[in-house]
């Protein structure tokens, strides 16, 4: 989705914050971006969300709804918080009512104290925080961006925030967040790029792959000639795209729910070819070959690529 | 676009940043033409100083309120910078419009003479002169292209000072010279206008270094 190509950056004629940055965002991904103190993290974060003109290199696939975070949403105004969320969400294209709704669904799950009528200046820094997540999610994005989220969050805050981040990554957004400890960008994020010195890196994370991936699944005829009965795949919870490839027939699913459509197709006498991580490119055929046999033993897992 | 404006009018509004300029125009307005029985475009030629001085206070007080933090969230939601400062623009001169507006309307009810058609179309004319190139000069000097204000405050008066004296070149000071030594507001009509849209396109150069500025600096 999202592609940086040699970004570099500096201010003036001062030092390179970054330099010849590579970066790829995925769909339904959820990454962080590590670094020490003033190591570019945010300025790399501007660049991403269209702020900030990198110096030179290209950013490209920017998506249309950008949720965005930033470091210190200090708040002088007199608005009151959800008048603002009022604001923002109109200025995004929601009505006012709509936007006011939105706003008061996502101020109650986040429980802000504080009232949402009150003005945004009276808040407590956890609270205003709590109200530029809100503002980040009026629209449902299909990028949020969020500049060291956690800190000022209480713990219960925090556990709502990992659902947020959970809900953009499982309806396909993808989440790119900062934060320098270890153990919360461990736990939260599918892989990590660290920024050393202006230059950013992969390091890779706990999984391959992210929970909301998909899972390429490909159904043959049984080999005993009976045809299997005709399923609505799309009626099937998780499944985004089913395409004829000769014989073969190709599922796109959602990871979470790849198991139960392997059980339907399985009841329905399809046969599994294979089961496979899907890339972001268009299906290709790349599938283990077929074993002709109507597969009960779901053990092509095997064959699943890892990307990386 | 009206979103935005609705919440930068707004943010202005309950800031009560807007008061003190206000309240220049305001007293400007009564002193210079309350007791004033010289001709009308004379006339004019002074309530426009006053609108230079107050568009300039209120676009700098514009740009500057918002923190850095919450214009980049904006900017976002907006998908553009340029559409935030139109907004800024256009919000600053929605305020000189409604001032020019009140000006108007405390004359027309106690003004000591009735004007007329050219007068009124006249006064306009001038009063948006002095908007534009306030503008102009408001959002070249605010927190959005100076991080230091009180270099941009420094660069503000040097500009005002500039505009109201530069002989020639200043659009608000051609207007002045012509409004000054005539007596009838329809043979300055025209020669207004053009300094209209001069003063247009400097505001237009504003944008644009403000723009290039800011989405440099980001």
């Amino acid at each position: 989705m999202l592609r940086c190509e040699a970004i570099s950056k500096r201010y003036g004629r001062g030092r390179w914050i970054l330099r010849d940055v590579d970066m790829r965002v995925s769909a339904g991904q959820v990454l962080a971006v590590v670094g020490g103190n003033g190591s570019g993290k945010s300025t790399l974060l501007r660049i991403l969300v269209g702020l900030s003109r990198p110096t030179s290199g290209t950013v490209s696939g920017r998506p249309p709804h950008i949720g965005y975070v930033p470091d210190r949403f200090t708040a002088h105004e007199r608005i009151s918080a959800i008048s603002y969320l009022t604001h923002m969400g109109r200025i995004r294209g929601m009505s006012a009512s709509a936007a006011r709704a939105r706003g008061d669904h996502l101020l109650e799950r986040l429980s802000l104290v504080g009232g949402r009528n009150a003005p945004l200046r009276t808040l407590s820094k956890g609270n205003t925080q709590k109200v530029a997540l809100a503002q980040a999610l009026l629209v449902q994005p299909d990028l949020l961006v969020l500049d060291e989220p956690w800190s000022g969050l209480d713990a219960s805050a925090h556990g709502i925030l990992a659902e947020f981040i959970g809900e953009v990554a499982a309806r396909g957004g993808a989440v790119l967040f900062t934060d320098h400890r270890e153990a919360i960008t461990k736990k939260h994020a599918d892989g990590a790029y660290a920024i050393t010195d202006g230059q950013v890196t992969w390091r890779g994370g706990r999984r391959a792959r992210d929970r909301a991936s998909m899972v390429e699944l490909v159904l043959t005829m049984p080999s005993s000639g009976i045809a299997p009965a005709e399923v609505d795949w799309y009626a099937l919870p998780g499944v985004v795209d089913a395409a004829r490839r000769g014989e073969a027939l190709v599922l796109r699913v959602a990871r979470g729910q790849s198991d139960a459509v392997l059980l339907t197709a399985l009841r329905k006498q399809w046969s599994v070819e294979s089961l496979a991580e899907a890339t972001d490119e268009p299906v290709s055929s790349t599938g283990v070959p077929s074993t002709g046999v109507p597969s009960t033993d779901v053990s092509s897992t095997d064959a699943r690529r890892n990307t990386r | 676009m009206i979103a935005l404006i609705r919440y930068q009018f707004t943010v202005l509004l309950l800031s009560q940043r807007y008061l003190a300029p206000l309240l220049l125009f305001l007293g400007l307005v009564a002193v210079l033409t309350s007791s004033d029985t010289g001709p009308l475009p004379a006339t004019y030629a002074t309530v426009s100083g006053a609108m230079l001085l107050c568009a300039t206070w209120l676009t700098m007080a514009l740009a500057g309120l918002e923190d850095p933090a919450h214009r980049s969230i904006v900017v976002v939601s907006a998908r553009s910078h340029l559409r935030v400062l139109l907004a800024t623009v256009g919000t600053a001169l929605m305020g000189c419009l409604l001032l020019t507006a009140g000006d108007l309307l405390l004359r027309l009810m106690f003004g000591p003479r009735t004007p007329h058609l050219p007068d009124l179309i006249l006064e306009v004319e001038a009063q948006l002169t002095c908007a534009f190139t306030g503008v102009a000069i408001g959002l070249v000097c605010s927190r959005l292209v100076f991080r230091r204000q009180g270099n941009a405050l420094a660069l503000a008066l040097l500009l005002l000072l500039a505009a109201l004296v530069g002989k020639g070149i200043s659009p608000v000071n051609i207007m002045f010279t012509r409004l000054l030594n005539t007596s009838s507001s329809t043979e300055v009509l025209a020669s207004t206008s053009l300094q209209l849209a001069v003063a247009a396109v400097l505001l237009t150069a504003a944008m644009a270094i403000a723009q290039a500025i800011a989405v440099r600096k980001g």
